[in-house]
């Protein structure tokens, strides 16, 4: 769609440092500046419009009450139709799907290199995805990712889980309080085991960095970060947990002193209040479609009937601007009462 | 992927430019095409009201401010003329467009256009 942009086109545009157009040959067009994205639509008018440069409307001429005067203004052009820009949240998806064809689990062993695999710097992420460069870095500290020998890597899971626990350790070992974590004795400590550079990434992930009154840079651990992790270290060994029996193992395994919420796990798993006993299963928000209609398919496809409660983490994501759940809800799924509770479910047949 | 890049003309910021916006189709008398033809004369009255004279019709208009300005790209394709066809991803000669023009207003002509009937003489 990218080649079939006419020779010369307007667009409706708002004021912009730089503007750049990217999109695959199969994909839909967008333009981005420093950190937006919009998607380019094109419009049609029944009316002709002409485009005259120079053309001066009354307030622009002097006042002349003598002779009439002619000027010669041409028109440079006309068209029917022209671009119009409308904000829209960036296509970041394809963006962890790239960096996960080569995760990172460490720095070789002895003498080997690294194992070959596809590595992509900042440059080859902006070819590649269609999202303004912003978008990009804020997705990548999401993702936690991060920058080694130029590259953006993101991280094994299990790999993430090894660093988390050498600090965590550490942490439990020394004493301090999780909102009083010193980088150097961290470094200094754990520098043996793992790269430095990997033990502070790991406390930038799930820690707040601050300097104390004498300058030293410390963390302070996020307890939901540290605890999510967890969650999902557990849940995804297996398809389905018992509830209760999650709850307790998972509060044995994060740092004594954190406390275990459900509310914590919000976008990552979904309870099933129904079954007995009740149950828990990791779904992922990242695991599901990016398109708003194949989300809720997806969704509906998983589960016939939610509460607004329960999907919302899932579809929170898709909201345009000033747009709410709620009227998302409205226009993808059709709402019905169960047992005195609102449901939604889909309103198309899905097979599940 | 194609990374097309948009860009402002260094220096000044780019001109300004009017739209006039008609309903309907403008075509020339002996089907000769548009360009380089006259289309017609445009005048503002006292009170500022713009009237455009197309061959033997008056049209009445009003200017409007756009809400959402355009900009008016020319693209610039940076491989010769024939070979546009097979534009692949060609580092050394990319694609871009530079902003020609900013359009902030209008003149829109939505009434019907009148017929201008000189006047004929009464037989003698």
């Amino acid at each position: 769609m990218v080649h079939d942009l006419l020779e010369s086109f307007i667009v409706m545009s708002v004021f912009f440092i730089s503007l750049i157009i990217r999109g695959d040959k199969d994909e839909h067009a967008v333009l981005c500046n420093e950190d937006e994205t919009y998607d380019l639509k094109i419009a049609d008018t029944s009316n002709l419009l002409l485009f005259v440069p120079g053309c001066k409307t009354p307030d622009q001429l002097p006042d002349i009450s003598a002779s009439p005067q002619l000027v010669h203004a041409q028109i440079w052009g006309f068209s029917n139709c022209y671009w119009e820009l409308r904000r829209q949240r960036p296509r970041l998806k394809k963006l962890k799907k790239l960096l996960m064809e080569n995760p990172y689990d460490g720095p070789a062993v002895g003498m080997q290199e690294e194992a070959p695999g596809p590595k992509y710097t900042m440059d080859d992420l902006l070819e590649r995805i269609q999202a303004s460069r912003e978008e990009i870095e804020a997705h990548l500290q999401n993702v936690h990712a991060c920058e080694i020998d130029g590259f953006w890597r993101i991280l094994d899971f299990d790999y993430e889980m090894k660093l988390l626990g050498h600090v965590t350790q550490l942490v439990d070992s020394e004493s301090w309080s999780f909102s009083k974590v010193p980088l150097s004795v961290c470094l200094e400590e754990l520098g043996s085991l793992e790269p430095k550079s990997m033990i502070e990434h790991c406390l930038n992930c799930y820690g707040r960095r601050y300097s104390n009154e004498d300058g030293q840079v410390i963390y302070a651990l996020d307890e939901d970060k540290v605890c999510r992790a967890t969650a999902q270290l557990l849940l995804q060994n297996a398809v389905k947990f018992n509830l209760s029996e999650f709850q307790e193992v998972w509060q044995q395994s994060v740092p004594e002193g954190m406390s275990a919420r459900l509310d914590q796990l919000r976008g990552l798993a979904l309870l099933d209040r129904s079954s007995k006993p009740e149950t828990i299963s990791l779904l992922r928000i990242e695991d599901l479609p990016e398109d708003t209609l194949e989300r809720f398919n997806s969704l509906f496809s998983l589960r016939e009937k939610w509460t607004q409660d329960d999907i919302e983490p899932y579809i929170q994501d898709l909201c345009g601007e000033k747009q709410t759940t709620g009227a998302l809800l409205t226009k993808h799924a059709r709402s019905s009462v169960q047992n005195g509770v609102k449901v939604y479910n889909s309103r198309r047949p899905i097979a599940t | 992927m194609v990374q097309i890049v948009i860009s402002s003309k260094a220096g000044e910021g780019p001109a300004e430019w009017l739209l006039v916006e008609l309903q309907g189709e403008v075509v020339s008398r002996q089907n000769t095409g548009l360009a380089g033809n006259l289309m017609g004369d445009l005048h503002y009255t006292k009170e500022g009201v713009p009237v455009l004279i197309v061959g033997h019709h008056i049209l009445y208009g009003k200017q409007v401010k756009l809400e959402k300005p355009f900009a008016v790209l020319m693209k610039h394709s940076g491989l010769p003329r024939d070979e546009e066809e097979t534009m692949e991803t060609n580092q050394e000669n990319p694609t871009s467009y530079t902003v020609s023009a900013l359009i902030k207003k209008k003149l829109i002509f939505k009434t019907r256009p009148k017929p201008i009937i000189t006047n004929v003489p009464k037989k003698v």
